[in-house]
């Protein structure tokens, strides 16, 4: 099983929410993902033992000037506008290239090859509760995150009966791309206008991918707001509420995991986990 | 005309409340939200309603299961899973690269214009003045955000130049990546707003080499600094060994949060106004030094 932790405004608690999980799973041997590859922040909220890590790469076209006849064809057909074909030079924009193989597949003269363009690093950790930690960190820089985030994602999925992934904020192609594959889709969210504006974005996500979603206000503070109202619309449960804690802040700025904090979220958080299992099943 | 960009790499740390606030102390400006994944500016801002326009970027492959002959050359060599074994294609997963309609040998498939989302011009009344105000808005799942921040701000720097505005506040996204990089372009300032966290000065690091390698300056806030005073004192002798002004610490407010929530720009409350104007003192005389 696979639980996404998402949202669409950022700041909410999700990596908060997805170190706790991999904690209170510890006994099922999980994979924690950090998939917010611009910021991956989960193994400062967890403690880990760094094992290995290993560069991942996206292909981008490299010319063969000697077999170049410059006849402009894989400029012309591609849609990034990252190909441009002079008199006696081609020029590359891999920043364009979206690595989708096109130019080098219809080449009349075979004068395109693929290389490995680095986008980013992955770094397996073991955690010290059980389990491991794949995170991913993109070059500073690049723009491809969804390639990162994938290869992120698959890493060490046969391994792992239970995977926790930390996504990143928003709704769009990073974001979906982080949830996609999932069985289920924790929405954390704030009861403010903020968070749940972004919450009813962050629905329509998981509804278009078919996931099942619940949700989880952070910071709560006596009162559901419109978070309560969009719920109920929609039909989605609201797995639990983290009171409002100036002291839960505090630690966290620390960098201390909240179940220290707080050592009764334990046990709301194995509740969570059943729901969520039980709406899988 | 200058551009003011909020960044902060981590989300939650307060852009949007600041922006607002700094729309409403500056004395002219155009307001621009870049965040299109997730637009919050307009809530504080309230703009008045605008129909917006369609911002269609990128296509989208369409098959026709009537001439396709199921020989799987597509399936095969798309790079993003998006055709399935039943020749459906995915308009989540589709880049739009159109290597399978160049492959198709019976051209069973057809690139059509993809609608990404909409972006808006309209004008708020904000402190007794009016601030037009550029924001867009990205369909859930949809790719481009970089060039819809693009799109928002073009038209922003375009009525600026028109109307003689000059300078732009803009509200960015969290992280480094592409809506991040594509509101760099210009920008002639960018302000880190951070919160004094562990996670809160990781990714400020990351912003800050962001911005190193594309040439902008930078000056840094941090917001609830009282959560922990060791990590704000550590932030700014980071920011002092590294040449980065700091515009000065915001101290956590339990009504800075209540009136934001309340759908309010805080510096319409007194004591907000007072905690806040001295930063953005700062920040415009930071400013007036880059050209």
């Amino acid at each position: 099983m696979e639980i996404a932790v998402a949202s669409g405004k950022g700041g909410t608690g999700k990596t908060l929410i997805a170190t706790c999980l991999a904690r209170v799973l510890a006994d099922d041997n999980p994979v924690l993902v950090d998939a917010d590859v611009e910021e991956p922040n989960a193994g400062l909220l967890i403690p880990h033992q760094p094992i290995k890590a290993w560069p991942a790469f996206r292909p981008v076209p490299s010319i063969d000037l000697n077999k170049c006849t410059f006849c402009g064809k894989c400029a012309e057909l591609c849609r990034f506008n990252a190909l441009v074909v002079l008199e006696a030079e081609v020029m590359v924009f891999t920043e364009l290239c979206h690595s989708c193989g096109l130019c080098s597949y219809i080449c009349p003269e075979n004068a395109i090859d693929e290389v490995k363009h680095k986008i980013g690093v992955i770094e397996e950790s073991d955690l010290a509760s059980g389990g491991k930690l794949i995170t991913g960190r993109l070059l500073v820089g690049e723009l491809q995150s969804p390639a990162l985030i994938k290869e992120v994602r698959e890493s060490k999925r046969l391994e792992s009966e239970i995977r926790v992934v930390d996504c990143p904020p928003g709704t769009t192609c990073p974001a979906i791309e982080s949830i996609r594959d999932s069985d289920y889709c924790i929405l954390v969210t704030e009861a403010s206008l903020f968070g749940a504006h972004d919450l009813e974005l962050s629905i329509d996500a998981t509804k278009l991918l078919g996931i099942r979603t619940g949700i989880i206000i952070n910071r709560w503070q006596g009162d559901d707001g419109e978070v309560g109202i969009i719920a109920r619309e929609q039909g989605i449960p609201i797995l639990m509420r983290i009171p409002f804690s100036i002291e839960l802040a505090k630690s966290y700025s620390r960098g201390e995991n909240p179940l220290d904090a707080m050592p009764e979220l334990h046990h709301i958080l194995q509740k969570v986990i059943e729901q969520v299992k039980e709406s899988v099943a | 005309m200058k551009e003011l960009l909020v960044l902060s790499g981590k989300g939650g740390t307060g852009k949007t409340s600041l922006t607002a606030s700094f729309v409403s102390l500056a004395d002219q400006c155009i307001a621009c939200d870049y965040d299109v994944d997730a637009s919050n500016l307009p809530i504080l801002l309230k703009p008045d309603k605008t129909q917006g326009q369609e911002f269609s970027a990128g296509l989208v492959a369409v098959l026709n299961k009537d001439i396709c002959i199921e020989c799987g050359l597509c399936r095969d060599l798309c790079r993003f899973d998006a055709i399935s074994s039943e020749y459906q294609i995915s308009e989540l997963s589709c880049e739009g690269c159109a290597f399978c309609a160049e492959v198709c040998p019976v051209e069973a498939i057809e690139m059509q214009d993809r609608s990404s989302g909409r972006w808006f011009e309209s004008n708020s009344h904000v402190n007794g003045k009016l601030v037009p105000i550029f924001y867009a808005e990205l369909r859930p799942g949809e790719e481009n955000s970089g060039l819809l921040v693009a799109q928002v701000k073009s038209a922003a720097r375009k009525k600026a130049q028109q109307e003689g505005y000059s300078l732009l506040i803009s509200d960015g996204s969290p992280g480094i990546g592409c809506p991040v990089i594509s509101s760099l372009v210009e920008a002639s300032l960018v302000l880190i707003v951070t919160e004094p966290s562990v996670s809160g000065f990781h990714d400020l690091k990351r912003v800050q080499e962001l911005l190193e390698l594309r040439g902008v300056k930078s000056i840094l806030l941090i917001n609830k600094a009282d959560l922990n005073l060791p990590a704000s004192q550590a932030m700014e002798k980071w920011a002092q060994d590294n040449g980065i002004p700091v515009a000065g610490r915001i101290p956590y407010s339990k009504e800075l949060a209540a009136v934001v929530s309340g759908g309010q720009v805080p510096v319409s409350q007194p004591e907000l106004h007072e905690l806040i104007l001295p930063v953005w003192q700062k920040i415009r005389k930071e400013l007036e030094k880059v050209n």
